[in-house]
């Protein structure tokens, strides 16, 4: 027998959604626009780099060294303690099978998949092990729901707080609503009961000045403001199980640091901020940052680059095994490179979120998240 | 100049944009007959019964609940609220006698709905699922045929189709009217047919690829095993692996155009390519499938290889187990989440002997003690609960993006389950959904979502007053503490609306 009477209920589940147990949540970052691998970080020892970039490749001196062959740009300095604390692996020459190099094609590909309905996302939250999820299990951060997301039991798109409350003033509603469903008996019960701490908690949040923890710094731009409200909802308890946010305007066909620098730092700011915010929480969060494809080797004459084929993922969490670049790097010789010179992917990016989300409680139901593909998880914990 | 609306939505994005940037009362005049407004019932009289009765229940079970007067209305039709219930069932079971025409102008509006497939193609897909969507929470509010709608629901998800896959994104339109709602009261075995040759299923479950020109060549299973799985047998209906491999094969050859293959107007024809079946002689569930034999004429060939599409879903249709199933899931839509077995026999005899007649089988179901006696048992799932509202505070609505978004927050909006298996019927996945819930029942009685409009007081005098109004929304007199709480809240008839009997059915 259970010592804690409400585990002895039958639907006992629905006591541990939002209800202040520390749920693992997983945070997906979308660089879209086709972010550029090669200058996130540089493999500074391969001379094909440097042979196709004269003018815009990153120099040894400049780059953050990492482990003797790859570089990161000196923007995503901030990242270097948590690499080197072991909390951020990179993997390179990561990618979909998708070689439309169409921005369209490669982002639903990649966020559904493959061919095949529904966003990876959805179908993870959907393969869990639990009757019922509460009302904050994912969000996404921004306007609309993204397709990763698609199919979630519940996904909701969150610009700000106000939306999970009943509105101002609604005390005696709240109270008289409380009254009805402390009458209940039955599954209405236990799922009325929830959602009213839930609002007990979100209220909370709404109120209450937010101060991120441990110095954590972050900026005033949409990302950093983002992740801030992820961290604000881990720290609450809410249920959060997934969160999704997009960092776009990577598309740097012409001068590429002019475009690329600026979503470089905020990308960096933001990151270091959360990971700094959440400190001990990180444990049971993985934030996972991709993009739908890299950019073609060779530097165009604006100084530019076109769409490619491979890039570069970051995961950061608890758990990992990081201060790596994983992945196999293919080189850069004319015989490797592929289609019109674009580095070749060597690492499904399935095979990247793979161990994550089994992290996440997915074991044993990888198939129905990634159906219609042979697995091979990249050893991401060790 | 001639509106037309079609030529408006098919110019592009931004002229879609422009639309929904104006007012209604801006638009044109053709274009305002579009939006549906409150229907006036005047006066009417509520339950006044201390439980759901008879009348109440089947408003609640086999529609989408009651709109003002209603209950009134059915209570008419026969002397005791049992006979006026049978009455009302009955009528529900002859859709085309009912007249349909409030719920034709609500979704006149939403012209890709009537579009064949190969039109389909020349909207953006997003327009297209947006006004399924829209089309199909408009008729499930404004319906008068309001277990037909209720049906289409059960069929789209016991043949669920998430069309963000390939060339369903265009074709679903064309599933959901050709197959789900042609079919909705009509014989299972042309429901499956139509279903099996849905361009939009040949895409979704893979049909289209399922091919076998050498004996090397794996057919694709995708379908096959679904078939069996979900749309007929069930899960533990007594088929082996080797059923689902070999009714793959009698299914291999049957495609369907895709959108880059030309002629443009040929898109999504279904097409049978004797070279792609596989002519060998198959054994489906015990039954002999001969081959095809090589020395026939090519036309008498490609007869026999159809036929054996007709043949496989006969097989399937009429395994007793696929009785069973189609039964168990309606009692478990109409009864309980846990059916009664002895309910689920009946209806599955009642399904057999018809051949599979879907009033006939409803019918059946209606008749059994198990479905009379469990009365406000059952949670309503968020589109259910959401069409519920909209129906019980006589409210006018266009059926807006903002009202199926409430559905994407609650996991419920129509067409985006993206496995086979449709929504879930039973409680216990919907049960996170309550704030949404009880958000959306403040939205709607204060009136803040745009394009959906109720009036509080018409609708207060209507019923006669705050304890008619209480009755009219919980379908029973209110409890004392109902009664306290709907005055205490501030809020009532949105306290209503959020209360745990009005998540029920």
């Amino acid at each position: 027998m259970s010592e804690n009477p409400q585990l002895s209920t039958p639907n006992h589940q629905l006591s541990l959604t939002g209800n202040g147990d520390l749920r693992q949540t997983l945070v997906v970052v979308f660089l879209r626009g086709g972010a550029d691998g090669l200058n996130l970080v540089a493999p500074l020892e391969d001379d094909g780099y440097h042979r196709a970039r004269p003018r815009i490749a990153l120099g040894k001196k400049e780059a953050v060294p990492l482990d003797g062959f790859y570089g990161l740009n000196p923007l995503l300095k901030p990242l270097a303690p948590a690499y080197q604390d072991g909390a951020l692996a990179i993997v390179h020459a990561a990618g979909s099978e998708d070689d439309t190099r169409s921005h369209f094609e490669a982002q639903d590909l990649m966020e559904h998949g493959g061919v095949t309905a529904g966003g990876w996302l959805g179908r993870f939250l959907r393969a869990q092990n639990e009757t019922s999820s509460g009302p904050l299990a994912a969000v996404a951060l921004g306007r609309a729901i993204p397709e990763c997301l698609r199919g979630a039991p519940a996904a909701t798109v969150l610009q700000s707080l106000e939306d999970f409350a009943l509105g101002d003033n609604r005390a005696r509603f709240t109270r008289a609503l409380a009254g009805l469903y402390h009458l209940e008996r039955g599954l209405l019960a236990g799922a009325g009961r929830d959602t009213l701490d839930a609002m007990r908690r979100i209220e909370q949040l709404r109120t209450a000045a937010y101060r991120p923890a441990n110095g954590a710094d972050y900026g005033t731009d949409e990302f950093s403001r983002g992740l801030l409200e992820i961290a604000r909802l881990i720290k609450a308890r809410v249920g959060l199980r997934a969160a999704s946010l997009d960092l776009g305007g990577w598309d740097s066909h012409f001068s590429q640091s002019l475009i690329m620098d600026p979503l470089i730092t905020r990308l960096a700011r933001g990151l270091s901020a959360f990971h700094r915010d959440l400190g001990g929480a990180m444990e049971q969060t993985t934030v996972v940052v991709m993009t739908e494809f890299g950019r073609r080797v060779e530097e165009n004459s604006a100084f530019g680059t076109d769409h490619g084929r491979g890039s570069v993922m970051f995961v950061l969490g608890g758990g990992i095994q990081g201060g790596r670049v994983l992945g196999k790097w293919p080189g850069l010789s004319r015989e490797v490179l592929e289609g019109p010179g674009d580095l070749p992917v060597t690492t499904n990016y399935r095979n990247v979120l793979a161990p994550i989300l089994e992290r996440h409680g997915a074991a044993g139901r990888l198939e129905q998240v990634f159906p219609e593909f042979a697995l091979d998880p990249l050893p991401l914990f060790g | 100049m001639q509106f037309s609306r079609r030529t408006f939505l098919k110019a592009g994005g931004s002229s879609v944009a422009l639309l929904a940037t104006v007012g209604c009362d801006q638009l044109p005049r053709e274009l305002r007959a579009f939006y549906e407004p409150a229907k006036s019932t005047g006066p009417f009289r509520p339950s006044a019964s201390e439980e759901i009765d008879p009348v109440t229940h089947a408003l609640n079970r086999v529609a989408f609940g009651p709109r003002p007067g209603d209950y009134e209305r059915v209570s008419k039709l026969g002397p005791t609220p049992a006979a006026a219930a049978a009455a009302y069932l009955e009528q529900q079971l002859n859709p085309e006698r009912i007249d349909d025409a409030e719920a034709d102008r609500a979704v006149r509006r939403f012209e890709t709905l009537g579009e064949p497939p190969g039109e389909l193609f020349e909207y953006q897909d997003k327009l297209l699922h947006d006004e399924l969507m829209r089309g199909t929470l408009a008729r499930a509010v404004f319906s008068g045929r309001q277990l037909f709608e209720v049906m289409v629901q059960f069929w789209s998800d016991h043949f669920n189709i998430d069309p963000s896959k390939g060339d369903c994104k265009w074709l679903k339109v064309a599933d959901d009217r050709e197959v789900i709602r042609r079919h909705a009261l009509g014989k299972c075995p042309e429901l499956l047919r139509a279903s099996a040759l849905s361009p939009a299923m040949l895409w979704y479950l893979d049909g289209r690829v399922n091919r076998r020109e050498s004996m090397a060549q794996k057919p694709n299973e995708n379908y096959a095993r679904e078939l069996l799985e979900l749309h007929t047998l069930g899960v533990h209906g007594g088929y082996t692996q080797q059923d689902v491999m070999e009714v793959a094969r009698c299914l291999t050859g049957w495609t369907v155009r895709s959108k880059d293959q030309k002629p443009y107007f040929e898109i999504g024809r279904i097409e049978f390519k004797l070279q792609l079946h596989d002519c060998e002689a198959k054994t489906v569930l015990g039954q002999i499938i001969p081959a095809i034999p090589a020395h026939l004429g090519k036309a008498e060939r490609e007869r026999l290889g159809r036929a054996e599409l007709d043949r496989v879903l006969e097989i399937a249709i009429r395994h007793p187990a696929t009785a069973r199933h189609l039964s168990g899931k309606l009692c478990q839509r109409f009864i309980a989440d846990e059916p009664p077995a002895t309910a689920v026999e009946s209806v599955a005899r009642a399904f057999a002997e018809s051949n599979g007649d879907i009033r006939a089988t409803l019918r059946a179901l209606f008749a059994t003690d198990e479905f009379r006696a469990q009365r406000g048992n059952k949670l309503k799932r968020p589109f259910n609960y959401i069409v519920s509202v909209l129906r019980a505070t006589g409210a006018s609505t266009d059926a807006g993006m903002e009202i199926i978004d409430y559905l994407r927050r609650m996991g419920h909006a129509p067409f985006n389950y993206p496995t086979p298996d449709g929504y879930p019927e039973p409680a216990a996945p919907w049960l996170g959904t309550l704030l949404w819930r009880w958000n959306f029942a403040l939205a709607v009685s204060d009136n803040r979502i745009k394009g959906t409009r109720m009036e509080f007081e018409t609708l207060r005098k209507n019923c006669g007053g705050d304890a008619g109004l209480m009755a009219h929304l919980l379908g029973r007199k209110p409890t004392a503490q109902e009664t306290q709480a709907y005055h205490d809240s501030g809020a009532g008839l949105a306290l209503m609306l959020a209360s745990p009997a009005f998540q029920r059915c």
